[in-house]
């Protein structure tokens, strides 16, 4: 079944517009209900059938899954959408470093390390990789166990046991089975044996299967046995195949047309020379546990900040606090550069003033996020928020001038800010790019 | 049975070809074809329209540009005839992509010498090419002119019409038969306007390339993804005015900050992962142009795309 729409909704509600629920009528509680804001059992008046129609309808089409414990750990599924502007997706991917069984304790204990430690913060965030993947290349009980006793001596992260064998995967379970790694995997001719080890040790399970009919077929085998919480391996040596099952994948299951599909996606990432292709793939399209091989710095920044675009919520633009920016150490003769509080902009200006090596100040109004463009087009820059912007941040005493540049976008409202702040306006130009140019040959106090 | 992806799209993108050989009136080697898909990038079986277009992009004033791009290919980037020489040979993308950033100095005039570097361009190269005009509209008519002169016969693909600012490309695009750059500043709405502006002034559909801006990973690029796929959507939801091949630049990924700070070695591996990290979902979003500076970035952004792109016989479901 396809989502519902709001009016639909309202139609299997009581019309009471009791407030019970916390909103002040039915239609906005059935709003918030469309929108995965609300939960059914809010409402204490919905009838049986209302309740069986809501609940299918509102509750998450893929399955919610969790991996690993404590402060490290992380939730997969819960997604509800096909395209990130049609909502946002939930939760990003976690990305596992996957080492083999057969490495040396040390390096084991170095890689695990790294990751634990590595962090990159990006506006105000903490941008990690998630956890470690072992391996068992071995084939042998002893060794696996081993591997992953070297793993868990360093840190307690999230791991992913990997191997098809169950004697190998208890051995495995056996060190860490507590701390609800994800067992990779059960295939059609083990999967009575995984079942078996993942409720023993209430772990996740990931599957494998040639089609995904047959992968569909494996799924509700394993629910049958008991075990719900799976993720789908759609790992395939042909990225076109690997995009074309993803894609499937997530639109039987947000249109519910396969329920038995409805599972977060695991891909092994460490195909040779196109390990980027396939860690892309996966960030942009539906992947939630990413195994690979140890990244290099340059890659992972990449990676991490990929998934975090990916997976910033669409609906809330990441706005910038309006106020006055420092670009070096500007004295009491810099330029100042009037910009709006849409971060793209914010980012890009504040690039190419540091690229400028000419000292500046960024005075930036809120334009409730939006770009110079737009903000003009609507109405949200206006001279009256310029004039506001002096006073409020003490532009008169942070420079000894009164010159204001303004975006080259922005030119319609040059006379205005004029005559309603008493400062000069120096029309800059539309592309930020431009900037340092202007700087050096437009630019006196 | 046989579960597979759900297409329920009605419309197409259209075609659009860049370059000219002799036999039609220009001195190409090839040309080149994209658009043509009913499925986003990559979805579905062959056919699937055509492959990813991969750009490398030189300028005719290097000290505007990039120095991690210019150091990259060492003295070739002193002259820009020689520069794609050295790109068709060595770096060896599908599309060359000349930026007159000597436009861009205040005070310029010399059209003259814009015309004598795209003369030498097209000699250099064999290879179909794209050229970025001036963003001053001041000079914009007398740049354009030369520039679609110069280029006459060779369909290449002129870059870039504003909302606002479309006139002189448009008019050097029909007067010399070329394909245009149609740019809109990250906005869906913006992008179909633009669209419709240049059909009113008579610019076929199908010498229109969209170019929904693409900011840099971590610098916005979540906005330009977003509207790429919107753009993508409702072109096969069957909205002609949208069913243009998308152009995708790395334009602002070798200026951020983690690409200027960084040294030697690094500052080239971190270049590369940002380009790639950003063309490659752009690939995925429905950009069928995708368009890099540094050279190290070519081979890997057309592997990539190539194995989304292509299905093998047999490959399963």
């Amino acid at each position: 079944m396809a989502s519902l729409k709001p009016l639909d909704i309202y139609k299997l509600l009581p019309k009471k517009n009791c407030k019970e629920c916390g909103d002040p009528t039915c239609l906005t509680f059935a709003m918030k209900l469309a929108g995965g804001k609300a939960q059914p059992d809010q409402c204490p008046y919905l009838d049986e059938n209302a309740k069986a129609i809501l609940g299918a309808s509102t509750r998450p089409p893929i399955q919610k899954v969790k991996i690993g414990v404590g402060e490290r750990s992380f939730t997969l599924g819960e997604e509800m959408v096909q395209y990130r502007h049609e909502k946002t997706f939930i939760h990003e991917p976690g990305i596992m470093t996957a080492i083999p069984d057969t490495m040396p304790g040390d390096r084991i204990k170095e890689i695990t390390t790294d990751v634990r430690d590595y962090v990159l913060t990006r506006i105000g965030t903490d941008l990690r990789l998630n956890g470690i993947a072992i391996r068992c290349e071995s084939g042998s009980p002893g060794e696996f166990s081993r591997a992953v006793e070297a793993v868990e001596s360093v840190a307690d992260l999230p791991e992913v046991l990997m191997s098809t064998d169950p004697v190998c995967m208890e051995a495995g379970l056996g060190v860490s089975g507590n701390y609800r790694p994800l067992i990779h995997a059960a295939t059609h001719e083990n999967y009575q044996e995984m079942c078996r080890l993942a409720k023993k040790f209430s772990c996740p399970l990931a599957i494998r299967a040639d089609t995904l009919d047959s992968l569909a077929d494996l799924s509700s085998k394993c629910a049958t046995e008991g075990v719900s919480n799976l993720l789908l391996d759609l790992t395939s040596p042909s990225l076109h195949e690997v995009l074309n099952r993803t894609t499937a994948v997530r639109q039987h299951a947000v249109t519910r047309q396969t329920p038995a599909l409805g599972y977060p996606v695991f891909l092994d990432c460490a195909q040779p020379g196109l390990e980027d292709a396939f860690l892309v793939t996966g960030v942009a399209k539906f992947g939630s546990v990413l195994v690979c091989n140890p990244l290099s710095q340059p890659v992972r920044k990449a990676l991490l900040v990929l998934r975090q675009n990916i997976y910033t919520d669409p609906q809330k633009p990441i706005q910038i606090t309006p106020g006055l920016y420092r670009i070096g150490s500007p004295g009491k003769d810099a330029p100042v550069l009037l910009s709006v509080n849409f971060s793209l902009t914010f980012f890009t200006l504040q690039g190419y003033l540091e690229a400028s090596r000419v000292p500046s100040l960024m005075l930036v109004v809120d334009t409730e996020g939006l770009s110079v463009l737009t903000a003009v087009a609507s109405g949200k820059l206006q001279e009256a928020m310029v004039k506001e912007a002096i006073a409020k941040f003490d532009l008169g005493n942070a420079v000894s001038h009164r010159k204001l540049i303004i975006p080259g976008y922005a030119a319609p409202l040059s006379g205005r800010i004029e005559d309603a702040t008493g400062w000069k306006v120096l029309v800059g130009p539309r592309d930020a790019a431009d900037i340092a140019e202007f700087l050096l040959q437009e630019w006196k106090p | 049975m046989g579960i597979s992806t759900i297409s329920d799209w009605t419309g197409q993108i259209g075609e659009l070809v860049i370059g000219a050989t002799r036999s039609e009136g220009g001195t190409r080697s090839r040309t080149l074809k994209v658009g043509g898909e009913k499925d986003l990038n990559g979805i579905g079986n062959a056919p699937l329209g055509y492959p990813a277009v991969v750009a490398y992009e030189i300028a005719d004033d290097p000290d505007l540009w990039p120095a991690v791009a210019r150091h990259a290919v060492g003295d070739a980037s002193s002259d820009p005839a020689a520069w794609a020489r050295f790109a068709e040979a060595e770096i060896r993308p599908d599309l060359i992509r000349l930026y007159c950033t000597s436009t861009r100095r205040r005070g310029f005039s010399d059209c003259a010498a814009i015309r004598k570097t795209v003369e030498e361009v097209l000699q250099a190269t064999s290879l179909p090419i794209s050229i970025e005009g001036s963003n001053d509209p001041a000079i914009d008519s007398e740049v354009y002119q030369k520039i679609g002169e110069a280029a006459a016969g060779e369909r290449i693909l002129l870059g870039t019409a504003e909302a606002g600012r479309y006139r002189s490309v448009a008019a050097a695009a029909m007067a010399y038969g070329h394909s245009i750059i149609a740019q809109s500043p990250i906005d869906i709405n913006l992008a179909k306007q633009l669209n419709i502006l240049l059909r009113e002034i008579g610019i076929p559909r199908d010498r229109i390339a969209i170019d929904p801006y693409t900011g840099a990973l971590g610098y916005g690029f979540e906005y330009s993804y977003s509207v790429m796929e919107r753009i993508r959507t409702a072109a096969l939801k069957g909205d002609e005015d949208l069913a243009m091949p998308m152009i995708s630049s790395a334009v602002d990924s070798l200026t951020i900050k983690e690409v200027r700070e960084a040294e030697g070695e690094d500052a080239d591996r971190i270049a590369v992962a940002w380009e790639l990290y950003a063309m490659l979902p752009a690939y995925l979003a429905g950009a069928a142009i995708v368009s890099v500076r540094h050279p190290e970035t070519v081979p890997l952004i057309r592997d990539a795309c190539s194995s989304l792109f292509q299905v093998h016989p047999g490959g399963g479901e």
